[in-house]
C-alpha cells in the first residue's frame, strides 16, 4: 500500500515540478533573449485552457494512442526511484531496461495515434522522432550498460545507493557528458527538437492535436522528461533525501534550457552523424575503461 | 447574454492568459508581428505564443486584406479551429477593404463573413497597438464577452448565405479542382 | 500412440489428404485443421523423456525422444501451423492449388516435429528434408516470382543441409556413433580442437543457413516476399525456427562451454561461440537497415526475420543461463508475433491485391480488427511491454552487459530500436493516415481469418504479463543441457524474473501500465466531448475536401495526402550506397552462369565447323590413346 502511495506522489510531484520547471524555462530563455518572457506557472495556464477547449477527434485510433501514451509515460513515471530507496515505489521492478523500454509504449502510443490522425506531418514528424531515437538512445545505451557493467546491478536505486561513496558523473566524467547530451535529444531541447519543429513540419507530431488532447498530450510530455531527467540524475548524480534529489533535477533542467536556449536547430541527417561520431565513439571509449578498470 | 457558470468563468480566465495565435499572413501586417514577438515588444510575457495549426490555435489574426481566393481559406481554417475561437482583424483592410476597397476581388469587410472579436485599425497598426488590441481581447474573454465563436453558431446560416454570395460557385467547387 | 507411428502415419495422412482435398479442399482444410488441434494435445500429453525408434538404416538406428526442448519447440510450431491452419480454411479461395498447399502443410508439420524429436544426426536430417522439401513446394505457389524464389530456398537450405550432413558423417566417422547426447560426450573428452570446431561449424551451417544468419541469409527475403502470403507466416514463424532448434543443438546440447574450454575468446566465451555471436550480430545489422528500408511489407518482416534470428543466435551463443534462456524464449515471440504479422498481411493481400506500401493507407477504417492484431504483434516484435517480447530481450540484454560484450550489445540495441522503426512503417503505410479510393469498398476479414490472429496476440499477451508457463520448460532445457542449473530465473511465488542485476514483476508492470491508461481515460473523460472528424468524407460524397490541416487548402483526392513512400528518406539516404551481399552472391550467380554458358557455346555452336572440329579433336584424342 505505502508502494501505491508513493507511486501516486511521484505522479503528483512528477506534475506539478516538471510543468513548473518547463515554465521557470521559458522564463530563462527569454532572459537569455533579453525578453521578460512569461511567468513561471504559464505552463499551467496553457495546460488547463487547453483541457477546457472543445477539441475534434480524428477517429478512434486517436484517442486510443493518446490514452495509450498518456497511460504508458504515468506508468513509468510511477516506477522511477527519486534519488533514494525511501522514495522508491517499486524496489522490485526499477531495473533499467524495464523503464526504458517501459516508456517506449508511451512513444509508440503517440506516434500511433498521431498518424492516425490521417495528416502526412504528423507521419513525417514521427518518422523524424524514431530516427532521433535511433540517434541519441545508442550513445546512451552504452553509456548506462558500462555503468551497469561496473556497478553489477541494473537496479537503479540500487545503483543510486552505490554512489554512495563517489557520484558516478565523477567515477566515469565521459559517460556522465555523453548521457547529458542524449538526454538532450531525448528531450527534445534546441538542437534536437526536429521531430517537432513548427516552422517546417507544422509542429510534426502535434499537428492535428486540439483541446484536451493537446493538454493530455502535454501532460504525457510532462512525465516523459520527469523521467528522463529522473533516470540521469539517479544514474549520474548519486542519491541524497529528496530535498536534494530536487536541486539536482532543477540544476540538470536548467543546465539543458540553457544549453538548448543558444543553439540552432539540426536537421536530421546532421543530428544522426551527430550522434554517431563523437558521442558514440566516446562511449564506447568510456565502456573501454570501464573494462579495463581506469575509472576515477 | 447567459449566465456563465464558475467553470466557465475559471475556464475563461485561463483562455485569457493563455492565447495561441495562428497568424493568416494574407497582408503587410505580417511584418508587424515579428518585433512584437521579439525581445522589443515580447507578447510571450502575456502567455502569446504562435502556433503551427489551427487545431491548436486559439486565435486567428487575418493580417491583411482578403480576398476572394483567399477568403475561403480563412473560413476553410476557421472552421478547423476548435471552440472557443477568436478572430483578430489587422488594419484597416479587413475593415473596410483598405486602399484595395474598389478592387473586384477585395472582400471589404471580414465582419460579415466570420465573426471579429477585436479590429485593429492603422494601415499598418503599431506594435503597441497590436499589444493593446491583444489586451483588449484579454480583458474582453475575461468578462466572456469574445463570444464570435458562439455567434458563428448561433448565426450560421446568415454567415453561410454571405460566403456564397460574395464567393458564389468558388466556394463550392474548387477551381482547380476536376 | 508412440512418436514414430504418429510420424509415419502423419506423412501418410498427408497423402491421402492431398486426394480428399482434391475432392474439396475446404473439407480438407478442416481436416488439417483438426489434425493439427489433435497433435498439439498429444504434445502436451506426451512425457519427458519417452523414446521411441523408427527403424534401421544402413545399421543405425533412428532413434526419437521426447525432451523439454521437443515440448517447447513443438508446441511453438503447432501454435504457428495450427493457426495458420484456420486461417487457411478461409484464405485457401484465394489460391490456386489448395489441394497441393493443404498436403505439403502437413507433410511439413510432420517433418517438423519429425526434427524436434529426433534423438540422432541422421533422423533429424530425414525429417530436416521432409520439411525443407515439402516447403519448398508450397512457396512456388505464389505469384510469378515465387519459382525463382523456390529455387534459391532450395540451393540456401542444401547448402546447409550438405555442410550439416558433411558434419554428422565426420562425428560418425571419428565417434562411430550419430547418438546427440553420445556425440556432445565423446567431444567433450576429444583432444583435437580443429575436428570438434569442424563438426561444431559444420553442424551449425545448417541452422545458420535455415534461420537466415548473415552469409546465407539472402533466401528469406526472396521467399518470404515471394511465398504464398499465409505460408509466410509459417515461413518466419515456424520453419526458421528449425534452424534455431539446429543451432540450439549445435551450441547447446553439445555443450560448447566445455567442448571449447580450451579457446576461450572473451569473457569466457569460446571463440567458435563468438564466432557465431558474431554472424548473429551481423544479421541484426544487416536485417535493420534492410528492413528499414523495404516498400514490400512482406519483404520487410522478411528482413526483420533475419534480424531476429540473430537475437536468438546471440542469445544462445553466450550460454550464459539468463541470456540462453533470453534466446530461446525469443524464439515464442518471434514466431508468434512473425506468424500474426504475416497473417494479418496475407489479410491485406486478400482484400487489396497488393503489398506495397506505398499503395496502401488507411485500411484501420475498414479492417479494425487486423489492424489491432498487427499493432499488438509489433509491440511484441519491438519487445516493448507488456507483450512477451520484451522478456526475452531483457534476458538477452542482460546477459550481453552481464558479460561485458558492450559491441554485441550496441549492435542489440540498434537492432531493437531500429526495430521501432521497420515495424512502425507499416503501420503508418498500410493501417494509419489516408484510405486511397480505390479501396473504398474493401471490407474486414472473414472471423475465421481473424480469429487466429486474435488468438496468438492473446496467447502473447498473456505470457508478457504471465510468463511462467512458458519459462518453466525453458528452465527445464537450460537444466538439461546443464547451463548453471543452480540459478533460478523464473521465480513465480514471488512473480519476479531474475536477472543477473536486479529483477522486475511482469505482473507489476502490467498493472502499471493499466492504472496509467484508467488514470489517462478518467482525465479523458472529464474534459469536453470531441467534435467527430469524418476522414472518410472525401469518400462518401464527391467534392467533398478533407477535414485536416492542409494548410489552408482544400484537397479533394486523400490518396496525395498520404505519407509512405520513402517513410524514413532522411536516415535511408545515409546508406543508400551500401555493399550487398546479395549482390556479390548474383555475381556469382552470374559468373558461373556465364562459364557454364562459355563452355555450353564451345560444344553446342550453330556453325558446322566447330562441330567438325570437336570431332575431329576427339577422334584424335581417341586415336592418340589408342595409340
Amino acid at each position: 500500500m505505502v508502494a501505491a502511495y508513493k507511486a501516486l506522489f511521484n505522479l503528483v510531484l512528477g506534475f506539478f515540478l516538471v510543468l513548473s520547471l518547463e515554465g521557470v524555462g521559458r522564463k530563462i530563455t527569454a532572459r537569455v533573449q533579453r525578453r521578460i518572457g512569461p511567468p513561471w506557472y504559464q505552463n499551467f495556464i496553457d495546460v488547463f485552457k487547453a483541457l477546457s477547449k472543445h477539441p475534434f477527434s480524428n477517429g478512434w485510433v486517436f484517442d486510443f494512442g493518446v490514452l495509450m501514451a498518456l497511460g504508458g509515460a504515468m506508468a513509468t513515471a510511477m516506477i522511477v526511484p527519486m534519488g533514494s530507496t525511501t522514495w522508491t515505489p517499486f524496489p522490485n521492478s526499477d531495473n533499467f531496461f524495464v523503464i526504458m523500454y517501459l516508456f517506449a509504449v508511451g512513444a509508440l502510443g503517440m506516434a500511433m495515434g498521431m498518424v492516425g490522425s490521417g495528416n502526412p506531418w504528423a507521419s513525417i514528424g514521427v518518422s523524424r522522432a524514431l530516427t532521433q531515437m535511433l540517434g541519441y538512445e545508442l550513445p546512451y545505451l552504452i553509456v548506462i550498460s558500462s555503468t551497469i557493467f561496473y556497478y553489477k546491478t541494473a537496479s537503479i536505486h540500487k545503483l543510486v545507493e552505490l554512489q554512495k561513496n563517489g557520484w558516478n558523473l565523477l567515477v566515469m566524467p565521459l559517460g556522465g557528458i555523453i548521457a547529458f547530451i542524449s538526454l538532450m535529444g531525448m528531450l527534445g531541447k534546441k538542437p534536437f527538437d526536429i521531430s517537432t519543429a513548427p516552422a517546417e513540419i507544422a509542429s510534426g507530431p502535434m499537428t492535428e492535436l486540439s483541446g484536451k488532447y493537446l493538454g493530455l498530450l502535454h501532460i504525457m510530455h510532462v512525465f516523459a522528461m520527469f523521467v528522463e531527467v529522473s533516470l540521469f540524475v539517479d544514474v549520474f548524480l548519486g542519491g541524497g533525501n529528496l530535498g536534494w534529489y530536487l536541486v539536482k533535477f532543477i540544476v540538470v533542467w536548467v543546465l539543458a534550457v540553457l544549453i538548448s536556449s543558444v543553439l540552432p536547430r539540426f536537421r536530421i541527417e546532421q543530428m544522426l552523424k551527430f550522434y554517431w561520431g563523437v558521442p558514440l565513439g566516446l562511449a564506447f571509449l568510456n565502456a573501454l575503461f570501464v573494462l579495463l578498470g581506469w575509472t576515477l | 447574454m447567459k449566465e456563465r457558470t464558475i467553470w466557465e468563468q475559471i475556464a475563461d480566465s485561463f483562455r485569457s492568459r493563455s492565447i495561441w495565435m495562428l497568424h493568416y499572413c494574407t497582408g503587410c501586417g505580417a511584418m508587424e508581428l515579428p518585433p512584437t514577438m521579439t525581445a522589443r515588444f515580447d507578447m510571450e510575457r502575456f502567455g502569446i505564443t504562435p502556433m503551427a495549426t489551427p487545431r491548436q490555435a486559439d486565435i486567428m489574426l487575418i493580417t491583411g486584406y482578403l480576398n476572394t481566393k483567399t477568403l475561403r481559406r480563412v473560413i476553410y481554417t476557421y472552421e478547423q479551429m476548435a471552440d472557443p475561437k477568436y478572430v483578430v482583424g489587422f488594419g484597416s483592410c479587413t475593415i473596410n477593404g483598405g486602399i484595395y476597397f474598389d478592387s473586384y476581388s477585395t472582400i471589404n469587410r471580414l465582419d460579415y463573413y466570420i465573426p471579429v472579436d477585436v479590429y485593429i485599425a492603422g494601415c499598418m497598426p503599431r506594435p503597441e497597438a497590436i499589444l493593446e488590441a491583444f489586451n483588449y481581447l484579454m480583458e474582453k474573454i475575461r468578462k466572456g464577452e469574445a463570444d464570435g465563436w458562439k455567434r458563428y453558431k448561433e448565426n450560421y446560416d446568415w454567415y453561410k448565405q454571405n460566403q456564397i454570395r460574395s464567393l458564389g460557385e468558388v466556394y463550392v467547387h474548387d477551381e482547380f479542382h476536376e | 500412440m508412440a512418436m514414430s507411428t504418429l510420424l509415419v502415419s502423419l506423412v501418410a495422412t498427408s497423402v491421402v489428404m492431398y486426394f480428399i482435398s482434391k475432392a474439396s479442399w475446404k473439407i480438407g482444410a478442416i481436416l488439417n485443421f483438426l489434425i493439427g488441434i489433435f497433435l498439439i494435445s498429444y504434445v502436451f500429453a506426451l512425457s519427458t523423456g519417452t523414446t521411441s525408434e523408427l527403424g534401421t538404416l544402413f545399421g543405425q538406428k533412428l532413434q526419437l525422444i521426447w525432451t523439454n526442448a521437443s515440448y517447447y519447440f513443438s508446441l511453438v510450431s503447432l501454435l504457428v501451423i495450427v493457426s495458420v491452419m484456420l486461417f487457411a480454411i478461409k484464405w485457401l479461395d484465394s489460391q490456386k492449388y489448395p489441394a497441393a498447399f493443404n498436403m505439403f502443410l502437413l507433410m511439413m508439420t510432420a517433418g517438423s516435429l519429425g526434427v524436434f524429436m529426433a534423438a540422432d544426426l541422421i533422423t533429424l536430417y530425414i525429417f530436416w528434408e521432409i520439411a525443407v522439401l515439402s516447403s519448398m513446394l508450397i512457396v512456388p505457389m505464389g505469384k510469378k516470382e515465387s519459382r525463382k524464389a523456390a529455387v534459391v530456398y532450395a540451393v540456401m537450405s542444401a547448402s546447409g543441409t550438405y555442410m550439416y550432413l558433411y558434419g554428422a558423417f565426420l562425428a560418425f566417422q571419428r565417434y562411430g556413433t550419430l547418438n546427440i547426447s553420445e556425440i556432445a560426450k565423446h567431444m567433450v573428452s576429444d583432444p583435437s580442437t580443429g575436428i570438434k570446431a569442424t563438426i561444431f561449424l559444420l553442424l551449425a551451417s545448417a541452422g545458420i543457413a535455415k534461420s537466415g544468419i548473415f552469409p546465407l541469409h539472402t533466401w528469406l527475403r526472396i521467399a518470404h516476399g515471394n511465398a504464398p502470403d499465409a505460408f509466410s507466416a509459417v515461413l518466419s514463424g515456424q520453419l526458421v525456427k528449425l534452424g534455431s532448434y539446429v543451432l540450439m543443438v549445435s551450441v547447446a546440447a553439445l555443450p560448447s562451454l566445455k567442448i571449447f574450454s580450451n579457446i576461450p575468446f572473451y569473457s569466457g566465451i569460446p571463440a567458435t561461440n563468438y564466432f557465431l555471436i558474431a554472424l548473429g550480430a551481423t544479421s541484426i545489422i544487416i536485417g535493420t537497415l534492410m528492413a528499414i528500408k523495404q516498400d514490400d511489407m512482406k519483404m520487410l518482416i522478411a528482413f526483420s526475420s533475419v534480424a531476429n534470428g540473430g537475437y536468438i543466435l546471440i542469445g544462445i551463443g553466450t550460454m550464459d543461463p539468463i541470456g540462453f534462456e533470453g534466446g530461446v524464449l525469443h524464439v515464442f515471440n518471434h514466431a508468434l508475433a512473425a506468424a500474426v504479422i504475416f497473417m494479418a498481411f496475407a489479410s491485406v493481400v486478400y482484400r487489396t491485391h497488393t503489398k506495397k506500401i506505398s499503395e496502401l493507407g488507411g485500411l484501420i477504417h475498414k479492417m479494425p480488427i487486423t489492424f489491432l492484431a498487427y499493432l499488438f504483434a509489433i509491440i511484441s516484435l519491438a519487445g516493448i511491454p507488456p507483450m512477451s517480447g520484451f522478456i526475452s530481450k531483457w534476458m538477452i540484454y542482460q546477459a550481453l552487459v552481464r558479460k561485458g560484450m558492450f559491441i554485441t550489445a550496441f549492435i542489440a540495441f540498434f537492432g531493437s530500436i531500429g526495430s521501432f522503426l521497420y515495424v512502425f512503417r507499416p503501420l503508418a503505410g498500410v493501417f494509419l493516415g489516408q484510405l486511397p479510393k480505390k479501396y473504398k469498398d474493401v471490407k474486414e476479414v472473414s472471423p475465421i481469418m481473424w480469429l487466429p490472429m486474435v488468438i496468438l496476440v492473446t496467447i502473447s499477451l498473456i505470457i508478457g504479463i504471465w510468463p511462467f508457463p512458458i519459462l518453466k520448460p525453458i528452465e527445464g532445457m537450460r537444466m538439461d543441457f546443464g547451463i548453471a542449473p543452480t540459478m533460478k530465473i523464473a521465480d513465480s511465488s514471488h512473480w519476479l524474473i531474475k536477472g543477473f542485476a536486479g529483477n522486475w514483476n511482469p505482473v507489476l508492470v502490467f498493472n502499471l501500465f493499466l492504472i496509467g491508461f484508467v488514470i489517462a481515460y478518467i482525465l479523458y473523460t472529464l474534459f469536453p466531448r470531441p467534435k467527430k472528424v469524418d476522414l472518410l468524407a472525401p469518400h462518401k460524397k464527391e467534392g467533398a475536401p478533407i477535414n485536416i490541416y492542409t494548410g489552408g487548402e482544400f484537397i479533394y483526392n486523400p490518396d496525395l495526402y498520404q505519407y509512405n513512400t520513402k517513410f524514413y528518406a532522411g536516415f535511408e539516404r545515409m546508406y543508400e550506397k551500401h555493399p550487398s551481399w546479395e549482390k556479390l552472391l548474383e555475381m556469382l550467380a552470374k559468373f558461373f552462369y556465364d562459364l557454364g554458358e562459355w563452355v555450353h557455346g564451345w560444344f553446342f555452336r550453330p556453325s558446322p565447323s566447330a562441330y567438325t572440329f570437336w570431332v575431329t579433336l576427339t577422334i584424335l584424342i581417341v586415336f592418340w590413346v589408342r595409340w
